[in-house]
């Protein structure tokens, strides 16, 4: 009779209860891989689409099939291995100038009120000043030569870098400032120590935006300035063009696109890494 | 006998003073439109004594701080802490967010000349100080707020500084942390041989923590009374006379005369 008036609660046991499903690292990947992978398949849907329809005919608008019969056979002909590397050295080599150049520059406007008065502004009008504007002067300078290449992407790129320090230095907060130079963090020392690194996810956010200005203003470069017995992803990109040649041409569209969305996540994940670090980002709520 | 006498105000005259303030005022804002933050204050603070300055915001308390750890320059008048070294520990802790633990102190160290092969060991000893060795490598945004303001502590301590100036170091935690707070500052006070200048609008706080408490008045701000808690340590914030004292100061705070305009 009292065992039917005092029940005792039975809980499940803790192992039961508490039992977390163990994610495996092959689920992890695919559920970060499969909402990108998403939204090619429907990208290649909606193309096959516009193909079927006989919106353009096939030999201007390939379906994707035969672009990737393009893109298979290209990746075995040494020929593109070589263009590729040509523009990917000159993207480093621009890169690499415009992020030394840049930097300098911003630091040098952060310090001195003078240089920003002077050229603050020029560096945001440089920024939104179109890269390909540049070439005809470029090439008045410096003939058709790698110089006019390289000087259009520092052109385009060094701006955005050297923005990116100088926002990035007038965001570090007054009162870690002021804590520093109690701990007796003067000049230099308060731009090694404590300015230069508050300022880094804005620096990095720069270096994210000066990769894809450079690598803009690079295949702008190589599709007008065209060195002969140097071909390049740009350059075969205008003698597909002239061969009518559609797939091979969309191929290297392919290409382009692929290399600049990888270097993109590169500093993405590294800023993602830095930010975590300092316990910044989105709040999921 | 009295757990809180007045003293007379500021001892100018007393030998070898820690800090000595001579008609200090800061003036703010631009010709036409100034707000005088300090008035002509003079405050001495003896060697090893622990000071607080009671107030209402607006009262230039945090000013007169920042001029004391070379933030800010005065208007007239001068500081003088006779080449010791300052350090100074703001509401926020303020750690630097790309650190960790370990890596803050390390800073500070490395900021104050300390040897490389010698600080490892220094960190370790501070750490202990304000018992965090266990969570050394963790960073900042990781900790609790107690748990940053007692890195800050250790990372000013990092300096060797004599003087120590504490600017509400203990408003934004709750009281369970602050009071852990307080006996730690207090133990490391004793241990180091601190001089403490500790800005509070908490009167209890003051009462808790002080040798001697500054009440200091707003428009402009000035000193308004100096008092002496002669209650005998060790205290705590729950001690009846604590609170007597408390209400005593806060009293001295609220019965302040408005300026006349």
């Amino acid at each position: 009779m009292t065992d039917e008036l005092v029940k005792p609660r039975v809980s499940a046991p803790l192992t039961e209860r508490g039992a977390r499903v163990e994610v495996g690292a092959g689920a992890r990947l695919w559920r970060r891989v499969w909402p990108p992978l998403m939204a090619v398949v429907i990208v290649l849907a909606l193309w096959q689409v516009v193909v079927t329809v006989g919106w353009r005919p096939i030999y201007v608008l390939p379906a994707p099939a035969a672009v990737g019969g393009a893109l298979s056979e290209m990746l075995v002909d040494p020929k593109f291995w070589s263009a590729l590397g040509t523009t990917l050295a000159r993207a480093f080599i621009g890169f690499g100038i415009s992020v030394l150049i840049g930097s300098i520059i911003g630091l040098a406007v952060s310090r001195s009120r003078i240089l920003r008065s002077a050229i603050g502004s020029l560096i945001t009008g440089l920024q939104t000043m179109p890269s390909i504007a540049w070439f005809p002067f470029a090439i008045l300078l410096f003939g058709l030569t790698e110089q006019a290449i390289t000087f259009v992407i520092v052109l385009g790129a060094a701006p955005s870098i050297a923005n990116g320090v100088v926002s990035g230095i007038d965001d570090v907060s007054p009162q870690l400032q002021r804590v520093a130079h109690v701990l007796g963090a003067r000049g230099m020392r308060m731009y090694r120590y404590v300015m230069i690194p508050a300022a880094l996810p804005s620096y990095l956010a720069g270096l994210k935006q000066g990769w894809a200005f450079a690598w803009r203003s690079l295949m702008a470069g190589e599709l007008l300035v065209i060195i002969a017995a140097r071909p390049s992803l740009g350059a075969n990109l205008q003698f597909n063009r002239e061969f009518a040649n559609a797939p091979g041409l969309l191929a290297i569209m392919i290409v382009i696109l692929v290399i600049g969305v990888m270097v993109d996540s590169v500093f993405t994940r590294i800023a993602n890494g830095v930010r975590t670090r300092r316990g910044m980002g989105v709040v999921r709520l | 006998m009295s757990i809180l006498k007045l003293s007379e105000p500021s001892l100018v005259a007393q030998p070898g003073p820690t800090i000595r303030i001579t008609g200090l005022t800061k003036v703010f804002g631009r010709r036409g439109q100034e707000t005088t933050a300090l008035s002509e204050v003079s405050i001495s603070v003896k060697e090893q004594e622990f000071l607080c300055i009671v107030g209402r915001s607006g009262c230039g308390k945090s000013t007169m701080l920042n001029i004391i750890a070379d933030l800010e320059t005065p208007t007239g008048g001068s500081v003088d802490v006779g080449g010791r070294k300052v350090g100074m520990m703001f509401q926020d802790a303020n750690l630097f967010p790309w650190l960790t633990v370990e890596g803050n102190i390390d800073l500070a160290l490395k900021l104050s000349g300390v040897a490389a092969e010698l600080r490892k060991d220094r960190i370790q000893e501070l750490l202990e100080t304000v018992q965090l060795a266990h969570v050394a490598t963790k960073r900042p945004h990781e900790l609790s707020g107690g748990m940053r303001q007692r890195v800050a502590l250790a990372r000013t301590l990092a300096q060797d500084c004599e003087i120590l100036l504490m600017d509400e170091p203990f408003a934004a935690l709750d009281a369970i942390t602050r009071d852990a707070m307080h006996e730690q500052t207090e133990r490391i006070w004793g241990e180091r041989a601190l001089t403490v200048v500790f800005v509070t609008h908490n009167v209890r706080e003051a009462a808790r923590l002080a040798d001697r408490v500054v009440v200091m008045k707003p428009n402009p701000g000035r000193v308004g009374s100096e008092s002496l808690i002669t209650i005998p340590r060790p205290r705590t914030m729950e001690d009846p006379r604590v609170a007597e004292a408390a209400a005593l100061l806060h009293d001295m705070l609220h019965t302040q005369e408005m300026p006349d305009d």
